[in-house]
């Protein structure tokens, strides 16, 4: 199955451990990854300042997409999916905002239609790839893991939109890291925000959202914290430390992206699902898999 | 850029008694209704669920419903140049859960827009953003990165295709889309 894929601003420049994972898995579950040529941003960094331009720049991503003529389009960053299901939407009712749109996009001979359906790679893994596919791949099942999941607003709400999986009590996720083998561990916090959209105006409550999320999962004795957003990633495995200053606390959870943990469990190689490059210290999770008994410490 | 050493928008902002100093601006309240989809301000009841589930709240004393009632009443100035608009952590909660269908979120954001359009009080750092898109088509270029042990890597040397940005006729064609938002 071929399937197009937009990697929007973050993946590509700074969290290549998500890009990697993702194009190491899918082959695997039978996914032809195709990359989108000439596209841009999403719009999302530019809501704030000029909505407008933010729903051209997500139209004309899609209008690329679309002109690949495949059916389905994977969004890796919770971010996009967020701005192109919402252009998506206003553009489905709005034929006036549709018509000027198009009239912007000629200048580049392009066409908004609204035909390729969008999917995250949670929903894409859960509802297209399916359980049965993914189990099969599974060569080393990741039993005793207790992880805590890690959604992200944006792709959970609001319903008015096609969210990838119920706004107040997702299931996918937690799903799929059973299928590995592993458990989802319930816990209270596990809808709180990274806070990662205040960084530009208040880093301090940013970095306080985000630890108080990462000290309730290590203070409930989780292995992991497992996640699907960039953004979420570079607040709680990239920036961990600083997080951890910020709210005095001493934190030391490792934060993976589920393709990183479907790699795992799939017995690919760890380098080639950059974990070489999360921050936090994912060697305590990958000692505790049995797999990498002589992983050596950072 | 270190994330510490960017400006912080102090909240100056006494929402309660507006209402006794001030005189609403009616051109102003419509033209912000008029920003906003479907969600319209004027649906409020006042029940606060919105408030009860913000995490700004706890943190930074934003109050959505305060908002959705002040911009409801016309005081459109005064929430431009509180600051509180850019506490919202965009987690969309409050769109999700008020029973009007209101959307205190896409509000705030109209606000931004609106605030950007004035030029009163933006933080830098998002117009930098829509800069960085001008130029590059994305908000940066590929960064260099380091391992866990400290090894410099880039794209190429994780194995990773070319990343490719767009052509220069998307930077014409964006900055038209610019020009034409301001004229309207
Ligand atoms: S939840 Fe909706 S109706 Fe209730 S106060 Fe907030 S905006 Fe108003
Ligand atoms: S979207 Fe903003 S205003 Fe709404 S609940 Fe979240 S932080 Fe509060």
């Amino acid at each position: 199955m071929k399937v197009a894929v937009y990697w929007g601003c973050v993946i590509p420049t700074i969290q290549y451990g998500y890009e990697m994972s993702v194009r190491a898995v899918m082959p695997r579950l039978g996914v032809e990854l195709v990359d989108l040529d000439n596209v841009s941003c999403c719009g999302t960094p530019v809501q704030s300042v000029n909505m407008p331009a933010a729903i051209y720049l997500a139209a004309r991503n899609l209008a690329i997409a679309e002109k690949t003529g495949l059916t389905n389009l994977l969004l890796p960053c919770n971010g996009c999916y967020l701005s192109l299901s919402e252009a998506k939407h206003f553009l489905s009712y709005d034929e006036k905002l549709k018509e000027k749109v198009n009239t912007l996009l000629k200048e580049e001979n392009l066409q908004y239609e609204g035909s390729i359906k969008i999917w995250h790679t949670l929903n894409l893994l859960h509802d297209l790839v399916k359980e049965e596919k993914i189990r099969e791949t599974v060569r080393h099942p990741l039993n005793g893991l207790k992880l805590a999941v890690h959604y992200g607003c944006h792709i959970l709400r609001p319903s008015t939109l096609q969210t990838v999986d119920a706004p107040e009590n997702p299931r996918k996720m937690d799903n799929l890291i059973g299928w590995l083998g592993a458990k989802s561990m319930p816990y209270p916090e596990k809808l709180d925000c990274c806070g990662a959209m205040l960084l530009l105006s208040h880093p301090d409550a940013a970095f306080t959202f985000s630890g108080l999320k990462l000290k309730t999962v290590q203070d409930w004795g989780a292995d992991a914290l497992v996640v699907s957003c960039p953004s979420c990633q570079m607040m709680f495995d990239m920036r961990q430390k600083s997080v951890g200053a910020t709210i005095g606390a001493k934190l030391s959870i490792p934060v993976l992206y589920y393709s990183q943990l479907l790699g795992i469990a799939m017995g690919i190689e760890t380098e080639k699902l950059g974990l070489h490059l999360n921050r936090s210290p994912v060697d305590d999770l990958l000692r505790k898999t049995g797999l990498i008994s002589t992983a050596a410490s950072p | 850029m270190p994330i510490k050493a960017r400006a912080t928008i102090p909240i100056s902002m006494s929402i309660t008694d507006l209402t006794t100093t001030k005189k609403p601006d009616t051109a102003l309240r419509l033209k912000i209704i008029a920003k906003i989809g479907e969600q319209k301000p004027y649906n409020c009841f006042q029940c606060i669920r919105c408030t009860s589930g913000c995490p700004s709240m706890k943190m930074l004393e934003l109050k959505p419903h305060e908002i959705v009632n002040l911009a409801r009443l016309g005081f459109i100035e005064e929430l431009l140049t509180s600051g509180i608009l850019w506490t919202c952590a965009t987690c969309l909660k409050c769109k999700e859960r008020c029973p009007q269908a209101v959307a205190p979120v896409d509000l705030i954001f109209a606000l931004r827009n609106l605030a950007v359009e004035k030029e009163v009080k933006v933080p830098e750092s998002f117009l930098l953003s829509l800069s960085a898109i001008l130029e590059n088509g994305f908000i940066q270029k590929p960064q260099n990165t380091v391992t866990r042990k400290l090894e410099r890597v880039n794209r190429e040397k994780l194995g990773l295709p070319k990343f490719r940005e767009p052509d220069e006729k998307f930077k014409a064609a964006f900055f038209k889309v610019l020009e034409q938002s301001q004229e309207e």
